[in-house]
C-alpha cells in the first residue's frame, strides 16, 4: 500500500503527475468539484451508492449518514458533503486505489482528520494519491513527492491587488427574524437574527451542509426567505423583487458564476447589468483588465472553461475586487490555491475591510482565517450566532 | 407489480389511446387508469392528475384559440369540404387533448406506483438487455446534468443582477444568456467527468455491474392488469 502528498505551489504540474499515477480504470478519482467527484449517473444518492458498493465492502467510510439521505439529489448536497458521498461510495467500493486531487479542502475540520484518518490506515489495503495544499508536511507513514515550480503564463500578483482596491462604504445589514426551509421541507434557518457591520469582516462557521451557501443565496436573491425583513442601511432590502444591488459573490466552484464564454464577456454583462441600476459605481474598463493581469489572466478573450481551474478561481475573485458592490461573499476561497496565494488573499481581506467594505468569508481554512481580522457567525441550530 | 409489468401495462394504455378515433373511444382507458389509479396508487393519483393536466393544459389553450376560435371547424370537416361548426372543432380539440392527457397519466400513474424505487432499482429490475437500460441510465443522467446546469446559470446570473429571480421582460430579454450559460455549464461538467473521473474509474462498467439483476419473473398483477390493458384497447376500437 502506498500513501503519496504530492506537493507543490499552482501550476506545477502536480494535477497531471496525479493523473500519471493513476491506474486507468482502477483508481477512484476524486477531484475538487461535484463533477469530477460524483459519477454523475445517479438520481439520488442511494443510487451513487449502488453504483460503486459492492458486496463484501459492507464496513465503509461512514463521516455522515447516509440513510437519510437517500432520496436527495446528490447535485443538491453541499461541497462538503459530496466529497464524504464520494468517499464513502470509494470504501465501499472494490478499488485499489483512490486519486485525490484538492477535494478535501472543502471539509470542515472534523470530517477533514476522519478523512484523512481513513485514508491512512494501512489495514485498509489500498493506494493514495493525494493534493492537498493545507498539509504543510505528509503525515506519518505518507512519501511526498514535490512538483518543481515553473514559470507559468497564469502567474498572479496579489500584492499589486492592494493598489487597485478603492474605499467604498459599505451598509450596515440588519436581519430579523428569517426563516427559510427548501419546497422539499427541509428548513435550514429559523428566526434569524444578527446584525452586520460595514468595515468588518465575518466568517461564517458550521459543519458540512449547515447552510453556509444557502446564507448567501438568501442575501442576493435567489433564494426567498419564507418570513423575516433584510435591513440595507436601514432600508428594506428585497433582492428577490429588485434585484441584487449590494453582495458580489465569488462562488465556491468559480464555474458556477460565470455569465459568458470567456472573461471579457462575462464582466462587460455584468458591468451592463450594473450600469442600468447604477452607472456611477460601474468599475472603469482599465481597473478590470488590470486585476484580471493582476489575479493571472492575460488574455480576457480565452474561453474561460479552458484556463486551469486555479487559475478559473482567482480570477472568479475579480469582481468583488473590482468594488462593484460593497460588500463580498467569498465562499470557500482558497479551495485549490497554494500557500503564497492564501497569504496574499488574506491580506486582500484585511485591506478591505480597512477600506469600508463588507466581508462575509465562508471557509474551512483555519489558516487562511488567521490571516485576517474577522468576527466569527457560528450556524448551527437553523440559526446564525455571533461567536 | 413489476417494472416490466408497469411499462407494458402504459404502453398499451397509450396505445389504446392512440389507436382510438374519438371520445367514446378514450372513455375505457381513461376508466381503466381511474381504476389503476384508485388500486395501485391512491393518495398519491392527485399528483399524476395535476401533473397529466398541468402538461395538456397549454396544448388546450393554444388549440382552442386555434382551431375553435380561428379555423371554427374541425379536420375532417375541412377534408370533406364541409361548411363546418366549432361544436365539431371543439370535439376535435378534445380528443386530441384527451389523449394526451391520458398518456401522460398513464406513464405517471405507472411512475408514481414504483415511487418507493430510486432510478437505478427500478431500470435494474426491467427485463431489457443491459444496453438499454445502460441508455435509459445515461439519458438520466444528461436530464439531470441539465437541470443541474440550469439551476447554477440562473444562481450566476441573478447573483449578477443579469436576470431577475422572478418573471420580468428583462428575463425575455436576456433569455439567450442563460441558454448559453447553461450550454457552458454542461460543457463544463462533461469535461470535469469525461476528461478525469470517468477513464480513471472506467464508471461505465461500474453501472454495468451495478445493472445486473437476476430477470424477475412477471407477477399476478402484471398479468391481471396486462389483460386489463388489452381488453381496453380491444373496447377503445370497436367504439
Amino acid at each position: 500500500m502506498q500513501r503519496e502528498l504530492i506537493a507543490g505551489p499552482n501550476f506545477s504540474g502536480r494535477s497531471a503527475a496525479l493523473r500519471e499515477k493513476l491506474r486507468r480504470g482502477e483508481t477512484f478519482f476524486l477531484g475538487p468539484y461535484a463533477e469530477a467527484a460524483l459519477s454523475g449517473l445517479s438520481s439520488t444518492v442511494a443510487d451513487e451508492i449502488a453504483v460503486y458498493a459492492r458486496a463484501g465492502q459492507a464496513q465503509g467510510f461512514a463521516a455522515l449518514d447516509w440513510a437519510p439521505l437517500g432520496s436527495r439529489k446528490p447535485a443538491t448536497l453541499s461541497g462538503g458533503e459530496q466529497v464524504l458521498l464520494a468517499l464513502h461510495c470509494f470504501s465501499r467500493s472494490s478499488y485499489g486505489a483512490i486519486g485525490i486531487d484538492t477535494a478535501l479542502e472543502q471539509l470542515d475540520t472534523r470530517n477533514r482528520a476522519a478523512a484523512l484518518d481513513f485514508l491512512s490506515r494501512a489495514e485498509r489495503g489500498f493506494d493514495v494519491t493525494l493534493i492537498d495544499n493545507r498539509l504543510e508536511r505528509a503525515p506519518e507513514g505518507w512519501r511526498r513527492q514535490d512538483a518543481t515550480p515553473t514559470e507559468t503564463e497564469y502567474a498572479c500578483d496579489l500584492a499589486g491587488v492592494l493598489d487597485e482596491l478603492h474605499p467604498r462604504a459599505a451598509p450596515a445589514i440588519s436581519i430579523s427574524g428569517m426563516d427559510f426551509s427548501y419546497k422539499t421541507g427541509r428548513a435550514i434557518f429559523r428566526g434569524v437574527d444578527l446584525e452586520l457591520a460595514p468595515g468588518t469582516a465575518y466568517r461564517l462557521i458550521g459543519p458540512n451542509g449547515a447552510g453556509k451557501t444557502t446564507f448567501f443565496k438568501l442575501l442576493v436573491g435567489v433564494l426567498e426567505p419564507q418570513r423575516g425583513t433584510i435591513l440595507l442601511a436601514s432600508r428594506p432590502y428585497r433582492p428577490r423583487r429588485d434585484g441584487n444591488r449590494a453582495f458580489a459573490l465569488a462562488a465556491q466552484n468559480p464555474d458556477h458564476q460565470w455569465c459568458g464564454a470567456t472573461l471579457a464577456e462575462d464582466i462587460a454583462r455584468r458591468r451592463r447589468a450594473l450600469g442600468a441600476a447604477d452607472s456611477t459605481v460601474s468599475p472603469s474598463e482599465s481597473l478590470l483588465a488590470s486585476l484580471a493581469r493582476k489575479l493571472g489572466i492575460r488574455a480576457p478573450d480565452q474561453l474561460l472553461y479552458e484556463l486551469p481551474l486555479a487559475a478559473r478561481k482567482r480570477v472568479s475573485w475579480l469582481w468583488p475586487f473590482s468594488g462593484a458592490m460593497p460588500w463580498l461573499m467569498l465562499d470557500e476561497p482558497t479551495i485549490g490555491q497554494d500557500r503564497d496565494t492564501r497569504i496574499g488573499l488574506g491580506a486582500i481581506a484585511s485591506r478591505l475591510c480597512e477600506i469600508g467594505y463588507g466581508l462575509l468569508v465562508v471557509t474551512h481554512d483555519d489558516d487562511f482565517a488567521t490571516r485576517f481580522a474577522h468576527r466569527a457567525l457560528r450556524i448551527e441550530g437553523m440559526t446564525i450566532r455571533p461567536e | 407489480m413489476t417494472p416490466s409489468g408497469g411499462i407494458a401495462f402504459a404502453l398499451v394504455v397509450i396505445g389504446a389511446a392512440m389507436i382510438t378515433g374519438d371520445l367514446v373511444g378514450l372513455a375505457a382507458p381513461l376508466v381503466l387508469c381511474a381504476v389503476f389509479a384508485t388500486l395501485e396508487v391512491r393518495d398519491r393519483a392527485v399528483t399524476a392528475l395535476a401533473w397529466s393536466a398541468g402538461i395538456v393544459a397549454p396544448l388546450a389553450l393554444f388549440l382552442c384559440i386555434v382551431w375553435v376560435g380561428v379555423v371554427g371547424r374541425s379536420p375532417e370537416e375541412i377534408a370533406a369540404g364541409a361548411t363546418g361548426t366549432r361544436v365539431a372543432a371543439l370535439a376535435h380539440v378534445a380528443t386530441v387533448c384527451t389523449r394526451l392527457f391520458l398518456v401522460a397519466l398513464a406513464i405517471q400513474l405507472v411512475l408514481l406506483h414504483f415511487a418507493c424505487m430510486t432510478p437505478l432499482q427500478f431500470i435494474r429490475a426491467m427485463r431489457a438487455p443491459s444496453g438499454l437500460k445502460r441508455l435509459l441510465v445515461l439519458t438520466l443522467s444528461w436530464i439531470d446534468t441539465i437541470l443541474h446546469a440550469v439551476d447554477r446559470s440562473r444562481t450566476a446570473l441573478i447573483t449578477a443582477g443579469i436576470i431577475a429571480p422572478r418573471l420580468s421582460v428583462k428575463n425575455a430579454a436576456h433569455g439567450f444568456i442563460l441558454v448559453q450559460t447553461v450550454w457552458l455549464s454542461v460543457i463544463t461538467i462533461a469535461l470535469g467527468r469525461l476528461r478525469d473521473k470517468w477513464p480513471a474509474e472506467n464508471t461505465l462498467a461500474r453501472l454495468d455491474e451495478a445493472l445486473q439483476a437476476p430477470p424477475q419473473p412477471l407477477r399476478f398483477a402484471d398479468g391481471a392488469w396486462l389483460a386489463a390493458a388489452i381488453a381496453t384497447a380491444i373496447v377503445a376500437k370497436v367504439a
